[in-house]
């Protein structure tokens, strides 16, 4: 074979490589040539902040504390309780069952699981809000439990790709004087809409749409629940909530810490049932 | 030395329960316990403060009790400091126990120190209890 025929195999050879390589990358990559989708501006992009939006109604931006004037109870979303389904019925029975005889049924947040949505907003811990044209960024002081409410058109994520957690992924938008906001995505275990009797589990199902408003003069935030999870209840758990302004606590690093419960007898007794 | 105090006529005055992360099912809502002891630890954390407090029981033996208490964010607000106790400090302290009637636990409600003064956990717009 001359110089011309080698040259011409070698140049036949090196573009089936060149080919199959091409191929080989494509399909690793699961697309053939289409382009990926452009991936979308985060909520603190400069970008997405500076663009043109309505004013909001409010800034929610400072510190709040669940408004407990009602009476102790104030952190509690019932009684009355929705209708459970049986297996909701059965977790609840055997909570207050185990109340009467002073026991403590699966206290998944005493052990330092996260409380979750909605109970975390009732903590008797303040909340730190900080918002911004294209979200509301809010940290628990308890656990410093962390929660995103996006306003800035987006919808909620994949099913198939989202990441399940115990507060949920929250879209919000404006509807007059309020935000409205769609929180779904829940993490479905150790997650209880009650504490201390009242065991009422909440699944993956959980949906929490909450109307918020400030009330006049800014020192009062008010929400509305609508809460919903057929696996474990019957229709809209209806409970308004409202919080007080606090501009005398800042939050601070909170973590719950296994020598806490090894220092207290009580979760370590016999009144502790699983 | 006063050993043990069940003190189940403080109902008026403990209106309002502690509401400690831990679930409130096990401890009574409506009685309360003081006892008078010498304090083994105070731990001044988050996400809550405890104190351990050795106290005699009838046989003279010492038995130690965890009271729990809030947060240090709520804590100083009633006056409290880290070091406003320190081990072997006579207290006589106040607080809800376990319904079951074991000894050991308890739900801090007040504590009286060896200088008088006299703490509870948190004012009452931050979830304190109603006086």
């Amino acid at each position: 074979m001359n110089m011309f025929g080698r040259t011409a195999i070698a140049g036949a050879c090196a573009a089936a490589f060149a080919l199959a390589s091409a191929t080989l990358v494509a399909q690793g990559r699961g697309q053939a040539a289409a382009a990926p989708p452009a991936e979308p501006l985060s909520a603190l992009a400069p970008e997405n902040l500076s663009k043109p939006r309505p004013k909001a109604p409010f800034d929610l931006t400072g510190n709040w504390f669940v408004d407990t004037s009602s009476g102790p109870d104030a952190w509690r979303f019932g009684p009355p309780y929705p209708k459970l389904t049986p297996k909701a019925q059965k977790e609840y029975d055997t909570g207050m069952k185990l109340l009467k005889e002073g026991k403590v049924y699966k206290d998944d947040i005493g052990q330092c699981w996260p409380a979750g949505l909605p109970l975390i907003m009732t903590r008797y811990w303040p909340t730190a809000m900080i918002q911004v044209p294209t979200a509301v960024y809010m940290v628990s002081e308890f656990m410093n439990s962390f929660r995103t409410i996006f306003l800035d058109g987006r919808a909620h994520t994949d099913a198939d790709v989202v990441v399940r957690t115990p507060n949920g992924e929250s879209v919000g938008h404006w509807e007059g004087d309020a935000m409205v906001v769609d929180t779904r995505y829940f993490r479905g275990d150790h997650h209880w809409m009650d504490q201390g009797g009242a065991s009422i589990p909440a699944g993956e199902q959980l949906r929490i749409v909450e109307r918020i408003r400030l009330l006049p003069g800014g020192k009062q935030l008010e929400i509305a629940y609508t809460m919903t999870d057929p696996e474990n209840w019957e229709g809209g758990w209806k409970s308004t909530k409202r919080f007080n302004r606090v501009n005398d606590i800042d939050i601070h690093e909170v973590e719950c810490l296994p020598d806490l419960n090894d220092h207290l007898k009580s979760t370590r007794s016999k009144t502790q049932v699983q | 030395m006063k050993r043990l105090l069940i003190a189940s006529t403080l109902v008026v005055m403990f209106i309002a329960p502690v509401f400690a992360h831990h679930s409130p099912a096990a401890f009574e809502a409506s009685k309360s316990i003081t006892l008078t002891g010498t304090v083994k630890e105070f731990r001044w954390q988050n996400p809550h403060t405890w104190i351990e407090v050795n106290v005699p029981n009838e046989k003279g033996e010492q038995v130690l009790w965890a009271f729990e208490l809030t947060s240090p964010t709520y804590l100083v607000r009633a006056g409290w400091k880290s070091n406003t106790l320190k081990p072997g400090d006579k207290v006589t302290i106040s607080g809800r126990p376990l319904k079951s009637g074991e000894p050991g636990s308890a739900i801090f409600t007040s504590v009286t120190l060896a200088d008088g003064r006299t703490l509870g956990e948190r004012p009452a717009r931050l979830g304190g209890e109603a006086k």
